[in-house]
Order: C-alpha cells, then structure tokens, then sequence
C-alpha cells in the first residue's frame, strides 16, 4: 500500500458537476481530492481486504442471529424495548438489504481491522462507484497513471442488480435530508441506479413522509409508500414522532430494521466476545464491563450511536490526546483497542470497504491529518498497480 | 480484473427541486391522521398528516439548512 502523490485533472471540477457531484467542495474545503491517490497491489486487495470484508459480513450476519431474539444483546444494545419485535420480524422475513461500508483500518503492514460498520445509512457511494471510476480512466488517457492500473470496483453493476432483487417491480421510494447537498447527491446516485434497474421512483424529503390512519405512511400526492429506501437512520426513526407508527405499517424499508443492529459500535464488544482473538477484530469491551481493564489506560472510546467520529476520543496513558465533540453517547460507550496508526505523508487513511448483496465490490480511501474520520475527511481515489 | 466494466448516469444533473405553496386553508375537520389542505379547486380537502420524521435529526443537529444536518454518515 502507498499514497502515491500526482497531478489532478485540470478539469475535474467541471467533470464533477457536470455529473451531479456537486459537493465534491463542502464549506470551501476539499472533500474529492485527487492530488494523490492510494495504490494497493492486487493481493492486498484480494487477501486483506476482499476476502477479510466478506468474512467479518458473515460474522455479523451471525450475530444478528442471535441478536434479535436475545433481550439481553438487544438490551446492551440499548434499542427500545418497542421496537425488538420490528427487528425481530424483519430478520426472520428475510427482508432484503441492499448495501454497507465496512470502515477499516489498514496500513500493509497486517490484517485490516475493524473500526466500525455503516450498516445502515453510509454515504459516499457516489464517490466510490462512480467519479473514482472516471478518475481511473480519464487519469490513465492523460497518462497520470500507469497504463495497467485497475481499480476495486463493480458498485455500480451491483448496485442495479440489488436493486431488481431488493426491488421486484415495486414503487420505490427515495427519503432523506434533501436539503443536504451530501444526502441529496447520494440519494439521486441510488435513485438512479434503481431507476436503471427497472423500478419507478419517488423522492421525498424525511419530513415529508405523512400517515393515514387507515392506510400507513404515504407521499405528498397520498400514494402509499410501499418499498422506501432512507438515508436517515434508524436510531433516529425509532425516537421520531411516527417511530411508533413503525410497527404493523405495511412499508417495506432499505435497509431493513434488522440492520439497527449492526448500525452500533455496540457490535465491536458483541463481535469480540463471540469471535475472540479473530485477525481483522480489535479487543472491545462496553465501558461499563470490567473485562474493559483488559485495554488498559490506552483505547479508542466511542458512543454506541454517533456519527461521523462525533464524541470519539483517543486516549492514551488514561489522558484523551485526540477528541471530537458531539451530541452523542446518552446511551453509554464502548472502549476498543488501538488501531496501529501508520500516518502516509502525515495523514490518516481510513478505508472503506462495500459490500451490495452482502458481496464485497468495492474500496473507498478517506484521509485526514486527524486520527479521527470525520465528515470534512478527504475522499482520495485508489488504483490496483 | 476488479475494475467496472461500464459506468452510466441516465438521471443525475438534471434533479429538479419542486416547491409546493400551502396557500390558505379552509377550515374543516379531518379527523385523526389527516391535516387539511388546499385543494385544486381551492377548496381544502384531507390529507395524511405529515412531518412524523425528521424531528430527531433537529434535536442533534439543530435546523441547519443545506449544512452538516444530515441523516448519512
């Protein structure tokens, strides 16, 4: 693995827009940056990253197997009581999921480690699918990179597939913050691909999803919303006025509830303590667990529910050297064990690893000068050499 | 071979945004789950209550427009 320095594409920002990518900029700060890129060889792909992405899937399937008929994992999970049966049924419906990231930690130097899963709501899939791939070719025509460079990534087929199998000929329905550049680009990317894939579509905004009593929840022009995917997470549906209207309503959702999950860092412990000692797993512990004294005074301590490296802190000698703040961690923390942190021309790499269907297709490389990922961390593409 | 074989947008870029005016509403009783709302005519009609979801993301977030307020992560 290297991080290999390069020129850019003197018109990459047109190129952006000229596809809908229009925060690749957010708040005057890059978010796209191709003035480097990551280069992995073929091997590391396959062996440490691919293979190793299929396999901690796995193991979260399985312990979403026992998870939601488990009072005791759901309760440490801290999910309301309300909504187990909701999860409970969707799992053993087998309702469908389409995508996640796994976030790894990876420097070529050992296995990849798990930071955490967005399994429920991640985003830079545009990113990854699309604009990375157009880098990789227009980058090879100008000759910025060698001739043979390859790239992980089929996202874009599997994600028009997902769609026909998620999908079978439904309405779907698109839902999010629309007013967020992100969320909106996103969004339109996924809608698009389900387009692609056959399926009619609707936008509409999260707080424009309405109730019928007698009906469910329905769109502005009072059509039942029957398959919806939303880019507003679970935790959040479940705390929101028509939370409890979640349970019995007909809707089908992308993801589907049982994925609420996955969405915790309360996993990280969960994960440790049924797969223990497994090479792509960090020690985690619940902080309130005494086993947590095993870390010692160094760790990484995280909110169960955050967002975007909101209210994580690394602590070293039992003193925090890097923090975020946030709103988050009511619901209590969990502590993990460092990470070997191997800065690359002084940043921080943190990979994103994609799975559609539950196959892995797909690297996505943020960076940053802080250890921490947060939602400014730059997006850099990645080549196979 | 890892890479994409061929990558197509048939819908992005060309995203519209529609605004919908509430104008004023008649009074009238719509009963529980439904609000009223102009109609065509302009006569209000009923309508499935709406704005049950997105109250938690204000809660952390605050009502930053277009911002960091987002539910993707």
């Amino acid at each position: 693995m290297q991080r290999i320095v390069c020129p850019e594409r003197d018109d990459w920002r047109d190129t952006a827009e000229a596809c809908g990518f229009d925060f690749h900029t957010i708040d005057g700060e890059r978010y796209w940056d191709e003035r480097g890129y990551y280069a992995f060889t073929l091997e590391e792909i396959e062996r440490e990253i691919e293979g190793p992405t299929g396999e901690i899937d796995a193991m979260c399937l399985e312990l979403v197997s026992h998870a939601v008929d488990d009072e005791e994992y759901l309760g440490r999970l801290k999910i309301p009581r309300a909504y187990w049966p909701l999860i409970s049924e969707s799992w053993h419906r087998d309702e469908a999921s389409l995508y996640g990231r796994l976030d790894l930690n990876f420097d070529g130097s050992g296995p990849a480690k798990l930071l955490e899963y967005n399994a429920d709501t991640p985003t830079s899939i545009f990113e990854a699918a699309v604009f990375q791939w157009t880098w990789l070719e227009q980058a090879i025509e100008r000759q910025i990179i060698p001739n043979a460079a390859d790239q992980f990534n089929s996202v874009h087929e599997r994600l028009i597939e997902g769609w026909k199998k998620v999908g079978q000929g439904r309405h779907l329905h698109l839902t999010g913050t629309t007013e967020n550049a992100e969320d909106a680009g996103t969004l339109a990317y996924l809608e698009d691909t389900a387009a692609q894939a056959g399926l009619a579509t609707t936008m509409i905004d999260i707080e424009e999803i309405g109730w019928r009593d007698e009906g469910g929840f329905v769109d502005l022009d009072n059509r039942d919303i029957e398959l919806v995917f939303k880019l507003y997470p679970w935790e959040w549906m479940f705390r929101d006025t028509f939370g409890e209207k979640l349970v019995g309503a007909p809707t089908r959702w992308i993801e589907p509830p049982w994925k609420a999950v996955l969405s915790n860092k309360g996993i990280l412990p969960l994960l440790w303590e049924m797969f223990p000692g497994h090479p792509n797993l960090l020690p985690a512990f619940f902080e309130d667990d005494p086993r947590a004294a095993e870390l010692g005074t160094s760790f990484v301590r995280k909110p169960l529910y955050s967002r975007e490296g909101a209210n994580v802190a690394l602590i070293s000698d039992g003193i925090a050297f890097a923090a975020q703040e946030g709103p988050y961690g009511a619901e209590g923390f969990i502590r993990q064990a460092f990470a070997t942190l191997r800065p690359f021309s002084n940043q921080y790499p943190v990979l994103g690893s994609w799975l559609v269907d539950h196959t892995p297709c797909g690297l996505s490389v943020r960076e940053d000068e802080n250890p921490i990922t947060g939602n400014t961390s730059r997006f850099l593409p990645h080549a196979i050499l | 071979m890892k890479r994409s074989r061929r990558v197509v947008l048939t819908m992005m870029g060309t995203a519209a945004v529609g605004a919908v005016s509430m104008g004023f509403v008649g009074k009238r009783d719509c009963g529980p789950g439904l609000t009223a709302v102009p109609g065509p005519d302009g006569k209000p009609f009923c309508r499935a209550v709406h704005g049950g979801f997105g109250g938690t993301l204000h809660h952390f977030h605050g009502h930053a427009h277009g911002g960091h307020a987002h539910g993707g992560g």
